[in-house]
């Protein structure tokens, strides 16, 4: 009977979706976040230092939230 | 007709794994256009449209164009900065 492993190949294809889908979130807050702090009046291009800024906050972001659980981990012992 | 119905013609009635997820990439799909457009649209209104008026003037309907672009830039910029920060073995 296919159905035990169609129910596992459907488990699995649901999981990457998941991950896939918790992605999209993170980078469409990010986005959201990142471009009030960086982007003044919109322009026709940005300037370099928008850029960088939208760059560094995505990647400083990051490391508050992983320091962030760290911080909680050693709380806990 | 049962648009999960299998080629082959036995008796199934559960859809494929593929078809299954075939829909729920397309619900996802509808709800992330429909929560950009949200959020560009109201983004670039708090940028452009400062002090609302009769009517939209020439000066803030190019802001918003171009807002709307700087959006889907500043889009890629973080999604590549994010997916650069991926450890590898993740």
């Amino acid at each position: 009977m296919d159905s035990s492993r169609d129910t596992a190949e459907l488990q699995k294809l649901l999981e990457q979706e998941k991950s896939r889908a918790m992605l999209n979130e993170l980078v469409n807050k990010l986005t959201s976040v990142c471009w009030d702090k960086c982007v003044g009046t919109p322009g026709s291009k940005f300037s370099s230092s928008e850029t960088a800024c939208l760059s560094n906050c995505a990647q400083r972001y990051l490391e508050t939230s992983a320091l962030i659980v760290r911080r909680f981990t050693s709380m806990q012992q | 007709m049962d648009p999960f119905s299998s080629s082959s013609g036995a008796n199934v009635s559960q859809p494929s794994p593929e078809a299954v997820i075939e829909q729920v990439q397309r619900h996802l799909a509808e709800a992330y256009a429909e929560e950009l457009f949200n959020t560009v649209r109201d983004k670039c209104f708090m940028k452009c449209v400062t002090k609302p008026s009769s009517s939209l003037s020439g000066s803030e309907s190019s802001c918003i164009s171009r807002c709307v672009d700087r959006y889907m830039e500043a889009t890629g910029i973080i999604s590549r900065a994010v997916f650069n920060s991926i450890p590898r073995e993740y």
